[in-house]
């Protein structure tokens, strides 16, 4: 019913982001050199940054791209174009380190600069877009995202980034680097975890219980307005008091400052979402198929289980997806009080103004949450699939 | 009602008296420290941080507001339909980005002190915003869309008299999870130097003092309360002006 | 008057409305009717522009609306949809000031305006100007779409379905409300439905449409009587044509003289409605009163199987 478009017309988001690559390639500097790891930087263009063969190839195969961002409509095309550049770009940061780094040089730091970080914007935008319209099913979102994270891995395990800042800041911290990995997934996913089997039974007893519902609504709603570290801060105080006072709470690792404060304040947070959507998903169990499940016999037991709470999964599990990904990115408050996570290298980094120590942190924070949030979509298209 | 705007009112109370005199209650936070340090948080004042808090939160809202408001009005109209695709994954993406990693990765670009912390409420106070602009923007009843266009309503008639009214309650929900999310990230400001009210949770982790972390936590945790329960306050008037009935904006 | 001439309207391949003309005498009731998907309101948005035409155009007395900026068009042409559109932020006074206002009347005028139209869709305005429309029944909220379409007296009401949300017993009422505001305000209505009842009991003229053509374009009884395809003939039901050719006829037209016992049946009635008060009350024949209840005759079952059967 829609008119055809003329043949050839341009596309405005294309136009964006071929001016986003004209500046990134031209206008921004492609990565930062430092001398020594807190030495402060100095940008390097992009031709100064790599060979001038590749610089070269960088340049054209950017350009190339701006141009079918421009003309290119299908997004199939749109997606190959953007999978090229990033497999471009990605390795040639790593070489660009290579090339920097004067030789036996183990001070020097190659960080990408705002050139890096625009074209690889630029491209994951056209990739993101191209996703977007092409409305994957969600095991074509699984598998794309399983295609993204495998290019990521092989590009780590190559070594071909291994002369990259970040990497180096991860080399000297291998060890707690993963044993922060682990923390903040227990934070996170524990939390998580224990916030379900709390919240599930509360949201259907508080479904059942108007009056229930009202105090638990509100109370939890409160307790999520309360920013983080100030929910953390009212915390230590009585754990420390806890502690203090009962010998087995302090043999458990219950204390004022470290993971417990944190443990509890992000339990707290992820109640609400699941409480409220295990009712919501419950309210809008059809009426007619609640009776109908009554009339055939079955009994209150029975028909949660086998009736109401089936219905109700896909919309308790957008609850656990909110929560995850809330979780995730609050686990990273948790070292402000000792607690561990990757907020460590966040916080460790702002103290030295090392950036790329800070993004050692961020970047898995956001990668984590980026993955739990594909998977929980996925899972949440899946549940309503089975209903459908 | 009228239990609960007591509450309202004990505790607006409470806030504006435990930070202008915040001595009055040294008592209660005595038993928490160790001999001969202080009780009361003395590196500056609790009202001054108060305030400078609530500016920094305010400024940044306010430029997010009318950033994201604008964006979603233009992908919601034909010229910036081929954005709005795109536009809706950015925001579940931006989603999944910590505001600390925000926060964090803006020192490096704009230095220590106020600027980050701006930079990143800003950054991040968009993304609610965005989506329920956009959110309220695509629920307009089509038949009131259709009833404009058919007397004569031009485009921007359109927009003004029917499609941003009709969206108001939503795009108010969004300015309020906005501000509740800068206020928490305001407070971790304070760990790249901002002036606001972190600085007294901050100083109390450094120092080991309870006593600072609690009354911080205290009166961070406060406010944020009351100005969820003040806009949501707002909301519920505009809801009202506007003739929907109550239950319909939670 | 309003003249369609030639209008056509094609979506890529697909022909939505194909060569329509027709002629719309100022001051009567037009019905559109056909089933869903016949193109009927593609055909009435032609008219104000919100579709705009592929090929033809509309005259409105003898200007081409091409002519006139869109906008414009629409302020003088008021507009009824299924569901009317009321605006929800607006209270009823509002709503039905949307046109004034557009067209920068002054506040009293509009005051005014909105004063005189809800007496006249008896909505009291002490009680209704400022409700708002989720605070008002099904029926309240048809009037003030009708009323806030009128608002700015325009020459032509179009009206798309404006009866399909209401209740069988409530859409009656709201029909005759509208014929009567329609004879008193001789405003030009083009109206759309799929109910062939609610063409019968309203249109001075029926257009009759399937699959984007316009069939037959005729007063009610010819259609009756003389239909143009085995299309039309169907859509008006053979079993319920005798019925609604008696519901076109009054009673004035088939009056006798004589003094018939019972109840009396005004002479402004159908004989639809004279026919079945017979059989209720197992009569041969009724009196029949003028307006003001003075005996004129009598109406018998006899006098109505006559007009029942023209044809020869």
């Amino acid at each position: 019913m829609v008119p055809p478009r003329p043949a050839l017309s341009f596309d405005h988001l294309g136009i964006v982001l071929a001016v986003l690559i004209g500046v990134a390639l031209f206008a921004a500097p492609f990565a930062t050199y430092r001398a020594t790891r807190i030495a402060s930087g100095e940008a390097r263009l992009l031709i100064e940054a790599l060979p001038v063969a590749m610089a070269s190839a960088l340049v054209l195969v950017a350009l190339g791209l701006a141009a079918g961002a421009v003309l290119v409509r299908d997004p199939l095309g749109r997606l190959g174009s953007a999978v090229i550049g990033l497999a471009v770009l990605l390795p040639s940061l790593g070489l660009s380190a290579g090339f920097l780094t004067p030789a036996d040089n183990s001070f020097a730091r190659v960080s990408p600069s705002a050139g890096f970080w625009l074209l690889s914007l630029s491209f994951s935008l056209l990739a993101v877009d191209a996703l977007a319209r092409m409305r994957l099913g969600p095991f074509g979102r699984l598998v794309a995202l399983a295609v993204g994270v495998s290019a990521l891995a092989l590009l780590l395990f190559s070594g071909i980034w291994d002369d990259l800042s970040i990497i180096k800041e991860y080399r000297t911290r291998a060890d707690s680097f993963w044993r922060e990995a682990r923390q903040h997934l227990m934070l996170a996913v524990g939390s998580m975890a224990l916030a379900c089997l709390i919240g599930v039974p509360l949201g259907i007893a508080s479904h059942r219980l108007r009056t229930l519902r009202t105090a638990v609504l509100q109370g939890l709603g409160i307790v999520q307005t309360i920013p983080s570290i100030a929910l953390f801060g009212l915390l230590i105080a009585p754990l420390g008091a806890l502690a203090a006072s009962v010998p087995l709470a302090a043999a458990l690792g219950i204390r004022g400052i470290g993971a417990a404060p944190a443990f509890i304040a992000l339990l707290l947070y992820a109640l609400l979402p699941i409480v409220a959507n295990t009712i919501a998903g419950l309210n809008q169990v059809p009426a007619v198929v609640a009776d109908a499940a009554r009339g055939m016999g079955m009994s209150p037991w029975q028909r949660l289980v086998q009736v109401e709470l089936p219905l109700a999964l896909p919309v308790i599990l957008a609850g656990i997806r909110i929560v995850l990904v809330q979780n995730l990115g609050l686990a990273t408050v948790a070292a402000l009080i000792g607690g561990g996570g990757f907020g460590t290298f966040v916080f460790q980094g702002i103290g030295q103004t090392a950036i790329d120590l800070v993004l050692l942190g961020a970047i898995p924070t956001v990668v984590l949450s980026f993955v739990a949030s594909i998977i929980l979509d996925a899972l949440v298209d899946f549940s309503k699939g089975a209903l459908a | 009602m009228r239990p609960s705007s007591l509450v309202r009112l004990s505790a607006l109370l409470l806030l504006v008296i435990f930070v202008t005199m915040p001595e009055a209650f040294a008592f209660l936070f005595e038993p928490l420290i160790t001999p001969g340090a202080p009780a009361i948080y003395n590196q500056g004042s609790l009202f001054a941080l108060t305030m400078q808090h609530l500016r920094t939160v305010c400024l940044a809202t306010l430029a997010s507001t009318l950033l994201a408001v604008a964006l979603g009005i233009f992908v919601t109209r034909p010229s910036g339909a081929e954005f709005l695709p795109l536009s809706r994954s950015l925001v579940n993406i931006g989603q999944t980005f910590p505001p600390i990693a925000v926060l964090a990765i803006a020192v490096p670009l704009v230095g220590f002190g106020e600027k980050p912390t701006f930079v990143a409420l800003f950054l991040y106070g968009l993304l609610p915003i965005f989506e329920n602009t956009l959110t309220g923007l695509t629920q307009v009843p089509p038949t009131a869309l259709e009833a404009a266009r058919g007397m004569g309503m031009n485009a921007w008639q359109r927009l003004v008299q029917v499609e941003l009214p009709l969206a108001l309650p939503m795009i108010l929900a969004g300015i309020r999870l906005s501000v509740i999310i800068s206020l928490g990230t305001a407070t971790i400001g304070s760990t790249v130097a901002a002036k606001g009210l972190g600085e007294v949770i901050i100083a109390g982790l450094q120092s080991n003092n309870i006593a600072f972390v609690l009354q911080g936590g205290l009166v961070v945790a406060l406010l944020a309360v009351l100005v969820h329960d003040g806009l949501g306050l707002l909301e519920r008037i505009a809801a009202r002006k506007l003739g929907r009935s109550l239950d319909e904006t939670p | 008057m309003i003249t369609i001439d030639h209008l056509t309207k094609r979506y890529g391949s697909t022909l939505v409305v194909d060569d329509i003309s027709f002629e719309v005498e100022e001051g009567t009731l037009t019905v559109v009717v056909g089933t869903s998907g016949a193109g009927k309101s593609t055909l009435l948005r032609m008219i104000n522009r919100l579709v705009e035409p592929t090929g033809g155009r509309v005259l409105i007395d003898g200007e081409d609306t091409r002519t006139i900026p869109e906008d414009a068009l629409r302020h003088r042409i008021g507009y009824v949809i299924q569901g009317y559109g009321l605006f929800p932020h607006r209270n009823v006074a509002d709503n039905i000031a949307t046109v004034p206002r557009l067209l920068r009347w002054d506040r009293k005028r509009i005051a005014q305006r909105v004063e005189e139209l809800l007496d006249l869709f008896q909505l009291d305005p002490a009680e209704f100007a400022h409700k708002f429309p989720h605070e008002l029944s099904g029926g309240q909220q048809q009037r003030v779409g009708v009323a806030r379409a009128l608002a700015a007296r325009p020459a032509l009401l179009l009206m798309d379905e404006p009866f399909g949300a209401l209740d069988a017993v409530i859409r009656s009422k709201a029909q005759d409300d509208l014929l009567a505001i329609q004879r008193r305000l001789g405003t030009t209505i083009v109206l759309v439905t799929h109910d062939m009842n609610e063409a019968f009991h309203l249109g001075d003229r029926i257009a009759v449409m399937d699959q984007a053509r316009l069939l037959q374009y005729a007063a009610p009884a010819e259609l009756l009587m003389h239909p143009a395809d085995d299309f039309v003939e169907r859509l008006v039901g053979t079993a319920e044509r005798p019925f609604r050719l008696l519901s076109l006829t009054k009673v004035q037209e088939v009056l006798e003289a004589g003094r018939a016992e019972g109840e009396p049946i005004t002479a402004s009635e159908s004989l639809h409605e004279a026919l079945s008060r017979l059989l209720w009350t197992g009569r041969a024949a009724l009196p029949v009163a003028d307006a003001a209840g003075a005996i004129i005759g009598q109406v018998s079952v006899g006098s109505i199987l006559r007009h029942g059967r023209p044809l020869p």
